[in-house]
């Protein structure tokens, strides 16, 4: 996990940061007005962002999609404390593509997520990255949401979920096919970036462990939340707090399959 | 939404002018006080004091921009809540398929007036605090440069790309395409066309703005001096001397059981 601090010393995956965050908030804020639930949330293309560019920018993705919810909250008018799970859950929405893509063993497809070679082997594998990242960003946002009283965690949850997923799913390979080639030919792929000894690459089981971790950690989180305690309970908050440290043990465990594939 | 995207109004009243530590401090002592307690009556005491600063900083047409946000969390806070609230007490709705007792009532009422009053504190903070000021005081609270860096660079390029996923919305719905649908999924699949232009114009300079940035002396490793420091001044210890008794006090008639 240390390259979420150290990719600080470089001035591009900087500029990256800034550029994520501000397009992501540019996308999210005119579609502010195509709301689902009132209040609540509404149709967000945006939400493919922090996957897609997760893939491609590694670090600077989760950095730039936790920075650019929190300027779509400020401008939206919603900035308060419920902002501080907007911004983890957005980190982690941003923070898991890149640990995942090539670490999910016979799901994987073993080559770039440029959606040339074996598509359907990588619509399967960008689907299971989607929704993972998807889930875990609803369920932090949804625990710190619920422990605030504002929204219960069974309502808020399922909500976040659907919306993420469903942007990211149906909007993620076509922005990759036709954007991934020119990211990696400008040089701003995280791999080509970050120097080698930021960029940790841990051992096929380790890796697999950990990106298994980051995809039934949040999916029970949400199953229990959802199926045993009530809203803004103790026992809510207490599993809530235990499940997002065994998701940092996850995140910590593994390293970034992605630059062996792409031979970094 | 009007033509500028953000929510500051220039102005020259006291809260304009408190370094943005302080009103950090004041929204926090706010935010405790909405946060602390389930008596409706006692919630309205922050929200009472935050739509006061809305209204006294001139920020009440922000508020207003916002109102179907606020009503409509205000509403489903109060139609949700209840399911999830122990009955007790007695029964104040009787419909045909649904009871609401007393303590089901007050608790709704009193987490939607939280929800709101989150929304108005955060509006007078951002009525009255620029873009510079935010980062300059995360800067202040001891934030790392390059983080600073990254949000106010951010700030400044967001209302340069809004502009641009616009113009491009509006390139393509005059080239046919019709944004309409009424299936979410179909109006997502849409936005394609939109996104791929304002994300490769974004991205196009990164390297070259690196470069620029790194011509100019930015270094992330290096401490930096500021031309322009901010002062806390006596007026800011107070705002957050006062903040900080607030919350110690709401704390404290929290855990004696009042709210």
């Amino acid at each position: 996990m240390r390259e979420i601090l150290t990719m600080w010393r470089d001035t591009r995956m900087i500029m990256l940061v800034a550029v994520v965050a501000a397009v992501y908030a540019a996308v999210l804020l005119p579609f502010k007005v195509f709301t689902i639930l009132p209040g609540l949330t509404s149709v967000r293309p945006a939400n493919v962002f922090p996957v897609i560019f997760g893939i491609m920018f590694g670090p600077a993705a989760a950095w730039g999609a936790a920075i650019g919810n929190l300027i779509g909250d400020v401008f939206g008018g919603t900035f308060g404390p419920g902002s501080i799970g907007g911004f983890l859950g957005n980190f982690f929405f941003g923070y898991v593509g890149y640990k995942m893509w090539g670490n999910l063993g016979p799901l994987s497809s073993g080559v770039e997520p440029d959606f040339r070679s074996k598509p359907f082997r990588q619509l399967v594998e960008y689907a299971i990255v989607a929704v993972a990242a998807s889930t875990a960003c609803a369920a932090i946002i949804a625990w710190v949401v619920d422990a605030l009283g504002l929204v219960p965690f069974s309502v808020l949850a399922p909500i976040i979920v659907t919306n993420n997923t469903i942007a990211a799913v149906i909007l993620g390979p076509p922005l990759l096919y036709l954007t991934y080639p020119r990211i990696k030919d400008m040089g701003l792929l995280y791999t080509d970036l970050l120097r080698d000894e930021d960029v940790t690459v841990s051992t096929p089981s380790r890796s697999q462990l950990a990106a298994f971790a980051l995809l039934l950690t949040p999916l029970v989180w949400i199953g229990v939340g959802i199926s045993l305690f009530g809203p803004s309970s103790t026992p809510q908050i207490a599993v809530g707090a235990l499940l997002m440290v065994v998701f940092l043990a996850g995140a910590a465990l593994g390293g970034e399959r992605l630059s062996s594939i792409v031979g970094a | 939404m009007s033509d500028s995207p953000s929510l500051y109004i220039d102005g020259d009243t006291l809260l304009h002018r408190l370094d943005p530590r302080a009103k950090l401090a004041l929204a926090a002592a706010l935010f405790v006080g909405a946060y602390a307690f389930l008596d409706p009556v006692v919630v309205a005491v922050p929200l009472t004091l935050a739509l006061l600063a809305v209204v006294l900083t001139g920020a009440l047409a922000n508020l207003l921009r916002l109102w179907f946000i606020l009503v409509a969390l205000f509403v489903v806070g109060l139609v949700v809540w209840p399911a999830f609230t122990p009955p007790a007490g007695p029964v104040v709705v009787d419909l045909p398929f649904i009871e609401i007792t007393r303590r089901q009532l007050t608790a709704s009422l009193a987490r939607s007036l939280r929800i709101v009053s989150f929304i108005v504190t955060g509006v007078a903070f951002v009525s009255t605090t620029s873009n510079e000021e935010i980062v300059r005081g995360l800067r202040g609270l001891g934030v790392p440069y390059a983080f600073c860096f990254a949000v106010g660079t951010a700030l400044r390029l967001f209302p340069t790309f809004l502009g641009a996923a616009g113009t491009v919305r509006q390139a393509q719905e005059a080239r046919g395409l019709d944004l309409s649908a009424s299936n979410p999924i179909e109006r997502v699949r849409k936005f394609v066309p939109l996104l791929i232009p304002v994300f490769m114009t974004a991205f196009r300079n990164v390297q070259t703005q690196a470069m620029a940035l790194e011509a100019r002396g930015f270094d992330t490793q290096s401490d930096r001096t500021f031309y322009n420091e901010a002062s806390f001044d006596a007026v800011d210890w107070a705002a957050t001397g006062l903040s900080l008794v607030a919350i110690v006090g709401v704390a404290a008639l929290a855990l004696s059981g009042l709210g």
